[in-house]
């Protein structure tokens, strides 16, 4: 039990004469028993944060606090927090109980029947009962992947750390594991801070998440948050699969000049109104908002054909591109709606949905309208 | 089957059997070179090992390869090279067993201090360890004479008789263990860098300390690497002549090589008990090989 405070958080790397600078003035405050999920690209600073809170790495500038007690300076070994690996890293000369009772043993004074009986009630948490006197090579991945978790919660710790832990386990597992990761979470109620650059896993894993890019935080929000009112075009691009439509666009009066083609959209009053001045902008919209109709219907369709038809069962993923240029667009379609490959469409990209970002800063000037907002965006996993 | 198909199959069948002949002529001249050589290597142990057990006549008139007829057929080499080289063998068993495990142990801590721990200057301490693999035995004899001279270890040890009579042993110890380092280092150091980060900064997180990881974690995972290197220095020391040449200066503190020098007659070489005294010096460092030598195949080929 307790809260995780990054404040001002920056890590240098000496390279040579150079400097790389690899995480950068990051401040993050985690609530008691929040699940945080940090995501971005690889080599974006979200390992090297979290190394940084687990005591593995040295913090260059700023304080990272549990509680309210510094820990800068405190060894790994005396933070109260635990950490499960990409690897597993389980001891493989031991045997899956020993794996599980090393921590306490080494972090505690408890006995040697407290330990057991924690060990017993953390196997049986995570029906891992029967592999308690097997060895970790004996083992197969999501079995190893629940004693690396084990050998974690048995320690209670103040905080846990997870870094990648789904990413060497197969598809279906993985989605297994997502949901029984969220439920323990539950159920311990231990403020967590994930690592992953699957965005899928931070969207429907964390109660708030955290996007990093090179070294800087792009936003900390929910999910939904992130998915419907990115602060810029980053978090745009990155939250979202597949990934939302940008194109360059230019305002001119009440119309936006899409770049590369002949096509303008009319843009309403109420939105000009919030582009604060800005003329050189990015149209953004995700590719379920775009609608694909036979025909085009008024002034925020344009005609397309559709070059590839991905079929997915529930939906189909559509490639299109508007007729007279070379741009693209991303559609989803209903996976009953019949849309043939090579055929003319118009696809409607409507103002409700689109968002607008300053070009040059990568800022999210407009962003789309939600009808029941407040309700959508409190929701917590 | 058309005549054209039956032509293809004949040619077919023949180029099959052509194959089988030369793989078998191939086989054949492999299997004779391979002959050849095991006989050529083994010889000279042989020849070693039928004059151990022929009289001194028998050596005389037969030839070293050819096998001990009834008529000269002989225990006593073994039995006289035994009673010569009895005591040398249990000194050498008092120094080489605690100077095999010492440079091993020694190696292994310094390994994982260069690998597992962080901290500045650790290339240089490297360098001086790669160095010391390469210093020549006969380069450091005279200060390592010098040294030994100047600390008077039997004084040193005179409260305990047992150990100030066997100071020169204690020597030989110290010296070979501190000679077997740097290989033992170099040895340990390339297995600890397979070892996964990941696990020691899970230990660390778990709360073990540096020595905690090293005792807990990297010591149980050393054991091939251990197989190895005992293997290694206990021959190299168990070997060794010149040190104990340099160093023991009592006749009770003689070691099994020295021992077996001692069987060289000054005036008629008695090759069979010679030969029955190398074999009864190499016995221990062969049986070494045979207890270790699964986990010293673990590890040489890095399996763990």
């Amino acid at each position: 039990m307790a809260t995780l405070t990054l404040e001002n958080v920056t890590k240098r790397f000496a390279d040579g004469d150079d400097e790389i600078v690899a995480v950068d003035d990051v401040s993050i405050e985690i609530d008691d028993g929040e699940f945080l999920v940090l995501v971005g690209p690889s080599g974006c600073g979200k390992s090297t944060t979290l190394r940084m809170v687990a005591g593995l790495e040295t913090i260059s500038e700023g304080a990272i606090a549990i509680d309210d007690e510094i820990i800068n300076d405190v060894p790994a070994q005396r933070r109260d927090i635990a950490m499960v690996f990409q690897s597993y890293a389980l001891y493989p000369h031991m045997t899956v109980r020993e794996n599980m009772r090393f921590g306490l043993e080494e972090s505690t004074d408890l006995d040697a029947e407290t330990m057991d009986g924690s060990v017993e009630r953390t196997a049986e948490l995570l029906e891992i009962e029967e592999l308690l006197d097997r060895k970790p090579g004996e083992l197969s991945g999501g079995q190893q992947q629940r004693v690396a978790l084990g050998r974690a919660i048995v320690r209670d710790p103040a905080v846990f750390l997870m870094d990648e832990p789904l990413s060497n386990l197969d598809a279906k597992l993985r989605a297994g594991m997502r949901m029984e990761l969220q439920r323990l979470q539950n159920e311990l109620d231990v403020t967590t801070v994930y690592v992953t650059h699957d965005q899928t896993e931070a969207m429907t894993m964390g109660d708030r998440i955290a996007i990093l890019d090179g070294g800087r935080l792009q936003q900390v929000a929910t999910p939904l948050e992130c998915y419907h009112r990115p602060r810029n075009l980053f978090v745009a691009g990155f939250i979202g699969e597949p990934s939302m439509n940008f194109f360059d666009a230019t305002l001119e009066g009440d119309e936006l000049l899409l770049e590369g083609t002949e096509l303008s959209y009319p843009l309403s009053a109420s939105i000009r109104e919030e582009l604060e001045g800005e003329t050189e902008l990015v149209l953004g919209v995700r590719p379920e908002d775009v609608e694909i109709a036979a025909e085009s219907t008024d002034d925020h369709a344009f005609p397309v054909t559709v070059d590839v038809v991905e079929p997915m069962g529930n939906e189909n993923n559509l490639l299109a591109t508007f007729e007279g240029s070379e741009l693209s667009v991303n559609a989803i379609v209903d996976g009953m709606r019949h849309v043939e490959a090579g055929q003319r469409y118009a696809a409607r990209l409507p103002e409700s949905a689109i968002h607008l970002f300053d070009r040059s800063s990568g800022r999210a000037l407009h962003n789309r309208r939600i009808d029941d907002e407040e309700k959508l965006l409190e929701t917590r996993v | 089957m058309t005549a054209a198909e039956r032509t293809e199959s004949t040619s077919s069948e023949g180029r099959i059997a052509t194959t089988l002949e030369t793989i078998d002529s191939q086989r054949a001249a492999l299997y004779a070179v391979l002959l050849g050589l095991i006989a050529f290597y083994l010889s000279p142990l042989w020849g070693g090992l039928t004059t151990a057990f022929k009289t001194q006549t028998g050596f005389v008139q037969t030839t070293p390869l050819a096998p001990p007829t009834p008529e000269w057929f002989t225990l006593e080499p073994w039995e006289l090279a035994f009673a010569t080289m009895q005591g040398g063998l249990v000194n050498s068993l008092l120094f080489v067993v605690p100077a095999t495990i010492l440079s091993a142990l020694f190696g292994s801590l310094a390994a994982y201090g260069l690998t597992k721990l962080s901290w500045r200057g650790q290339i240089g301490i490297l360098v001086l360890f790669l160095a010391g693999v390469f210093l020549p035995y006969q380069s450091v004899l005279v200060p390592l004479r010098q040294f030994w001279s100047a600390v008077d270890l039997a004084g040193l040890l005179a409260f305990a008789p047992f150990l100030a009579n066997r100071a020169d042993l204690i020597e030989l110890t110290v010296t070979h263990t501190a000679y077997g380092i740097p290989i033992c280092t170099i040895l340990f150091r390339s297995y600890y860098k397979t070892l996964d980060d990941e696990m020691i900064e899970a230990a660390k997180i778990d709360g073990a300390s540096a020595f905690g990881i090293y005792k807990r974690i990297v010591l149980p995972l050393s054991m091939p690497m251990f197989a190895v290197t005992l293997i290694y220095q206990f021959t190299q020391v168990w070997n060794d002549l010149l040190f104990a040449l340099v160093l023991v200066t009592s006749r009770s503190n003689y070691v099994v090589t020295q021992s077996l020098n001692e069987l060289q007659g000054s005036m008629a070489q008695e090759y069979n008990i010679q030969m029955a005294g190398a074999f009864i010096a190499a016995l221990p460092t062969i049986l070494i090989y045979v207890v270790f030598g699964r986990q010293f195949a673990k590890g040489i080929t890095g399996a763990s």
